[in-house]
């Protein structure tokens, strides 16, 4: 894949932070993808575990990425994802997307992306499918 | 098909070759392979194993298989095994507050639970109280709260320590706390700790490549869980206060060989630590249990499990010197699982019983089963109900369990046994040139050899090498339901409200005291379990125990490699 139009619009690589928020300490699903998304061109920055939204928001910042996704896993999600939202939006950040995987359920998928939340991919999900939606929705940005 | 004038061969290996090429040879030529026959340890598998596989491999059965509960134990680490004494069907559940979990532990011991390990929520099992900011979300959520010695007994209120088999928690990170919480809970119930059996997970090492709720940094925490250990070889040395665990290694990606050789480098390294303090080999090793993981593979599970007791015995023998039977016989704690799917879960049910159909034919002592809905969320009660269900047919329909090691001598498993021992034996003397299992950690390759195989995984799935229903074959879309079960915001007041009221009734400056001890055991580097039990006895929390770590050794330091 490398080599591919991983470019967002200001004629750079899409830049993706993969976060851990709260207690949650299974990061296998996030590695892989953040390796995925490196294979495919694009720039990865992974938080490792144990983070807050506001460290993840200040990282987030700090580094300009498009896109922030966050794995998660332990049920914490209706919490966690809108507010993380809110701190990108209080902090002049809202033009950074939200990208949620792992394990939701699917009324929480549906309040999620009524949430600012820009899309869910449910673990199972292959790195390709992952890959397309964000080459093709960075693009339209 | 042979040529007359060409003399017949006799021996097996010359005949198998024949056969190959001119029976089967002929026959597949027609029929594409339908996939790459390899496991997922990389291991090749023939299309047929016969007696010159043992020879190409060395087996010698004597020397290599032997007889169940004999050195080197390949058969069984008991005499019986499932024949006598069958395995321990066990659960591990743990959801919401202690009133809640409480109610499903009668239920399941009612229907037939022998053992229940208790699932903690992550606050605790990451020394956080309830209350605590970090805890925000996370109370009740994958596992129950405990924040003192109050809610442990209201957790087994009407259930006796004495009355299964076992009772014991993960608490990797928490080793000494819990083991204090049980012996404590024994204390409440009035039944000494000779009448029941505590099995701990405390095997902290792992958390740090693997399952993700590590507190300290890895030196102290390995030195706190061996604390645990050595008190119970004082004070109850029929416990199992240590399963040391292949399971979140091979699931993270390590793969199950690679997996069994850190796991057994970190259990060298816990035993180094113990015989560091006079400890002899025969007084700790038969306080560890292994928690063997494969489950990719129904054959090389059994393998596995064959191979782990082999390599075992013998480094507890040749290496430690070993003298007690019970040092070099491994016990294996397991837990069923299959390639479980979002898509259609009930499809998970056959998938979690042949996975653990192949524990079970390979010899665990005590087995548990994953709910067909675990890799949605906490199980529910009906899919708790069917793994035990599953667990007790497995014991008791369809003859699994009749006679000892039913595929020892199989032509294939023998090999595949032999195989998965040079592999694990290759991984463990790479992990010692490395620096042994710190090193492993802090060094990186743990990170680097998980994440190549989750990569590695991820591409047999997506391209379809390796099979999977309704995943890439006859793929469904995966959906979790909106029935799966979420955290309960009553248990998680109830939680806050008996916190609160537990800070308040006790007494101040018993427990102040108490706090203190523990700092000074700990800072003064003895076992810190006698001074945490006192703790635990006058109702500090979980939280405030830890806190006295976190100061004195700083919190680890998350890695951000992928």
């Amino acid at each position: 894949m490398a080599g591919t139009t991983a470019n967002a619009p200001r004629g750079r690589r899409i830049r993706v932070l993969i976060a851990k928020i709260g207690l949650d300490g299974h990061d296998v699903g996030a590695r892989v993808v953040a390796r995925g998304l490196l294979d495919a061109g694009m720039e990865v920055i992974y938080t490792g575990l144990r983070r807050t939204p506001e460290q993840v928001v200040r990282a987030a910042i700090e580094e300009d990425v498009d896109w922030i996704g966050v794995s998660t896993l332990s049920g914490a999600h209706m919490t966690l994802l809108p507010k993380l939202r809110r701190l990108l939006d209080e902090q002049g950040a809202s033009d950074i997307r939200i990208l949620a995987g792992g394990i939701v359920p699917q009324e929480d998928v549906s309040a999620l992306l009524g949430k600012g939340v820009a899309q869910v991919f449910l673990s199972g999900t292959s790195i390709a499918e992952i890959v397309d939606y964000l080459l093709a929705q960075t693009a339209h940005a | 098909m042979n040529d007359p004038k060409r003399p017949f061969p006799t021996d097996v290996k010359s005949q198998a070759e024949r056969w190959r090429e001119e029976t089967f040879g002929p026959a597949a030529a027609g029929h594409p392979e339908r996939k790459p026959f390899v496991t997922d340890v990389g291991i090749g598998i023939e299309p047929l194993y016969t007696p010159a596989d043992l020879e190409r491999v060395g087996f010698d059965y004597l020397r290599d298989a032997g007889f169940p509960g004999e050195y080197p134990y390949t058969r069984g680490d008991r005499p019986g095994m499932n024949r006598t004494d069958p395995f321990v069907v066990s659960a591990y559940s743990g959801f919401g507050d202690a009133e809640a979990c409480n109610r499903r532990f009668r239920k399941l011991i009612e229907i037939g639970t022998e053992q229940i390990l208790v699932a903690l929520d992550l606050p605790t099992q990451c020394g956080y109280d309830s209350d605590h900011e970090m805890s925000t979300a996370e109370v009740g959520q994958v596992g129950v709260a405990i924040d003192t010695l109050a809610d442990m007994e209201l957790l087994f209120e009407g259930i006796p320590a004495d009355s299964i088999k076992r009772i014991g928690t993960l608490g990797n990170s928490i080793g000494p706390i819990v083991l204090a919480l049980y012996a404590a809970l024994g204390e409440k119930q009035g039944i000494p700790w000779s009448r029941y059996t505590v099995n701990l997970q405390n095997d902290p090492l792992k958390e740090y490549i693997a399952r993700g709720t590590q507190i300290l940094p890895p030196e102290p925490a390995a030195k706190l869980a061996t604390a645990a250990v050595a008190w119970c070889v004082e004070h109850a040395p029929h416990w199992s206060p240590m399963t040391v665990c292949v399971n979140h290694l091979n699931a993270g990606g390590a793969g199950s060989s690679m997996g069994t050789a850190i796991a057994l480098a970190n259990a060298r390294h816990y035993l180094d630590l113990l015989l560091k303090e006079g400890y002899s080999i025969d007084q700790v090793a038969p306080l560890l249990h292994l928690f063997p993981d494969e489950r990719h593979d129904f054959f090389v599970s059994i393998a596995n499990l064959r191979a782990l007791r082999r390599i075992w015995a013998r480094l507890m023998k040749e290496t430690y010197g070993a003298t007690r039977p019970e040092a070099m016989a491994c016990r294996t704690t397991v837990y069923g699982h299959g390639q479980e799917a979002l898509a259609e879960p009930l499809n998970n049910i056959p998938r979690t019983a042949f996975g653990t159909l192949a524990y079970v034919l390979g010899g665990a002592s005590y087995v548990y089963l994953a709910g067909y809905d675990e890799a949605v969320s906490t199980p529910n009660e009906d899919s708790a109900r069917v793994a035990l269900r599953t667990l007790q047919i497995l014991a008791h329909e369809h003859g699994f369990t009749d006679t000892i090691d039913p595929l020892g001598g199989s032509y294939f498993i023998e090999t595949l046994t032999a195989q998965v021992e040079k592999q694990v034996l290759e991984g463990m003397e790479r992990i010692e040139r490395t620096g042994g299992a710190l090193a492993v950690i802090e060094g990186g390759f743990g990170r680097q050899v998980m994440t190549q195989g989750a990569v590695r995984r991820q591409r047999a799935i997506d391209s379809g090498e390796r099979p999977w229903v309704t995943v890439n074959l006859w793929p469904q879309k995966p959906n979790v339901p909106n029935t799966a079960f979420r955290g309960d915001p009553k248990a998680t007041e109830r939680q806050l409200a008996r916190l609160a009221q537990v800070k308040a009734s006790r007494n101040r400056v018993d427990v102040e005291a108490a706090l203190a001890e523990v700092d000074r055991a700990t800072g003064a580097g003895e076992n810190v379990v006698p001074s945490v039990l006192k703790a635990v006895r006058a109702y500090a929390t979980v939280g405030e125990i830890v806190e006295l770590w976190r100061k004195r050794f700083g919190s680890f330091a998350p890695s951000t490699e992928f």
